[in-house]
């Protein structure tokens, strides 16, 4: 009886539960079962036990493209909270034109990172592109750079775009948590004859700093998954300098068929991405402040 | 409200505002002025985009948009990348919001046991990082016939936004008033029929906010595409975008063309962000504070 009153509940709940299974779950487990053999998809795979983990870690390029992530997920976090923490604290100053900069400066989010990607590209092209033609009509050509194509300012150069993109993003979350600090613990902040940026030290910045935290794992743990920005500039190169978890576990796998060690690069990935974005779960849900 | 505010900052309290100003004005430089670029350029010639790069256009032409759209030098029109993007953009959002309707509703609704084990469940795969599915969905999407194949896009995109999407609906529907429902199921409606016919009506503005909320990473994403659509035919705008590599601007004469299709995969995101920008930063601040 109570079974059937409650199958309609298990019903409304299947469609989604057979979809995660089949399209999550599943997927999962064989990842990590796959990482476990030698299979270039045509021939039958072949168990190697940790051999491809083994692998893995003495491969130069694997702890190239991990520390590339690292380098990436940190400096765009720094880049884009920085920045979009300043935006937030000039906006919230109620400053004229207030609404069309937080309008402009969200803009850059809502374009697909391949577009983003693509137009930076020719940004940075060489001869005829925008930043060098720039320079150097301001008198600034020795600042002239080959950006992308170059091993030692590519990665930079793809943070940069990042932080462009994405700064909005932060600002708004932040902006939001600014103004909902309410107007009296700032009039007493001013009536006590405390001057801006003690104000900003001592109080804005103490009182917003659980969402600061919170958006900046938030935007480290999305920099982790960096993809389409590097895919569509610069594919890794040069020399692999660009090369990232997502892009290297792409090549392995479609471009050199090596799908069980490649697998095993999933399953590196998987349980660094997985274990901060649950723990950041856990943590979030416990804190929150109160006025 | 408080009209002391406007007496108290005194002026030596506080930074300097032609400093806040021009630090504003010069990041919204920066932000505007490559996408003003990308537009620009995207009506200009060839010739017009490598000598003279700062310029308006002169003529303005439409070309480029015409070329890309009926297809010259790609091998796929554009209006086929556009029309199957829109068509997976819109089938993904379908299915997401009815099974995340349906699953968020039993959630805040059901007194069952599982409940709270499969809330669990849902946010354990929140967690998880899309990458590191690819392989096996190559495989199997080839063996169930779902690669190169919109429906199985749709159904991928709506897996991939359900965790997200259910813990929102979810929390919107326990604040939902359960009298409405109650009322008509009192008239003899079943659940199913109550869900559909009262609760979806009532809760049209939710469900828009979901669908404003997974519209932009749908139309954007590019990772699952790239290995699932391999074949021109179906493909979708970010690759097409991506598939257009030029080694450089000189030896190129396309330039023009790649704007057009790049401004014309962006509008219809700036012309629904202008359109909702309210719901979309409340979604993106709910999202990202969740």
């Amino acid at each position: 009886m109570d079974f059937r009153r409650n199958l309609i509940w298990y019903l409304f709940l299947a469609p989604a539960v057979i979809m995660l299974l089949m399209f999550m779950a599943l997927p999962l487990i064989q990842s990590l079962e796959l990482a476990f053999f030698e299979w270039n998809g045509l021939r039958p795979r072949e168990y190697v036990a940790l051999e491809n983990f083994e692998d893995l870690f003495d491969d130069r390029f694997f702890w190239g493209a991990l520390r590339h992530t690292l380098i990436f997920a940190a400096f765009s976090t720094i880049g884009t909270v920085g920045i979009g923490l300043m935006l937030a604290m000039a906006i919230a100053r109620r400053v004229r034109g207030a609404a069309l900069y937080r309008f402009i400066f969200y803009l850059p989010v809502m374009l697909p990172m391949a577009v983003t990607a693509a137009l930076w590209v020719r940004m940075y092209e060489q001869n005829f592109g925008m930043l060098n033609v720039m320079l150097r009509s301001i008198g600034l050509a020795h600042l002239e750079g080959t950006w992308i194509a170059s091993r030692e300012t590519a990665l930079a150069s793809v943070i940069a775009v990042a932080v462009w993109q994405f700064s909005g993003f932060p600002m708004i979350i932040l902006l939001a948590a600014i103004e909902n600090i309410p107007e009296d613990l700032h009039e007493a902040a001013s009536l006590d004859g405390i001057s801006e940026p003690q104000r900003i030290w001592h109080l804005t910045l103490p009182l917003i700093r659980p969402v600061l935290i919170s958006i900046g794992v938030l935007q480290f743990i999305f920099s982790l998954k960096v993809f389409d920005l590097v895919w569509v500039m610069t594919l890794g190169g040069p020399a692999e300098s660009t090369s990232v978890l997502g892009t290297f576990l792409y090549k392995e796998a479609f471009r050199k068929q090596e799908y069980g060690y490649a697998s095993a690069v999933a399953v590196v990935m998987f349980i660094v991405i997985f274990t901060v974005t649950y723990v950041y779960q856990r943590l979030m849900r416990v804190e929150s402040v109160e006025f | 409200m408080h009209p002391e505010r406007n007496i108290i900052p005194a002026a030596a309290k506080r930074l300097p505002g032609a400093a806040v100003t021009l630090l504003l004005i010069c990041w919204t430089i920066v932000q505007v002025y490559p996408i003003l670029f990308m537009f620009i350029t995207s009506v200009k010639t060839d010739k017009q985009i490598l000598n003279a790069p700062f310029a308006l256009p002169d003529p303005l032409k439409l070309e480029n948009y015409a070329i890309v759209w009926q297809g010259d030098r790609v091998a796929q029109p554009f209006s086929t990348f556009f029309i199957n993007s829109f068509t997976i953009t819109l089938g993904s959002l379908v299915i997401l919001l009815f099974v995340a309707g349906l699953a968020g509703y039993a959630l805040a609704r059901g007194r069952f046991p599982g409940n709270s084990a499969t809330q669990q469940g849902f946010l354990l795969t929140l967690a998880v990082p899309v990458h590191v599915l690819i392989i096996p969905m190559y495989f199997f999407t080839g063996q169930l016939g779902l690669r190169n194949s919109h429906i199985g896009m749709m159904l991928i995109y709506a897996t991939l936004g359900l965790p997200f999407t259910i813990i929102l609906m979810r929390a919107y529907f326990l604040s939902f008033p359960r009298e409405l429902e109650e009322a008509a199921l009192l008239d003899g409606c079943s659940r199913f029929g109550a869900f559909i016919r009262v609760v979806v009506p009532v809760s049209r503005g939710a469900i828009a906010s979901m669908a404003i909320i997974n519209i932009s990473w749908i139309w954007s994403e590019l990772f699952y595409a790239l290995v699932l659509l391999d074949q021109p035919q179906v493909r979708t705008l970010p690759l097409a975008i991506a598939g257009y590599r030029p080694v450089s601007m000189a030896a190129e004469s396309v330039i023009g063309q790649q704007f057009a299709i790049m401004s014309l995969t962006a509008l219809p995101l700036f012309v629904f962000y202008f359109l909702f920008q309210q719901q979309i930063r409340k979604g993106m601040t709910a999202g990202a504070l969740r």
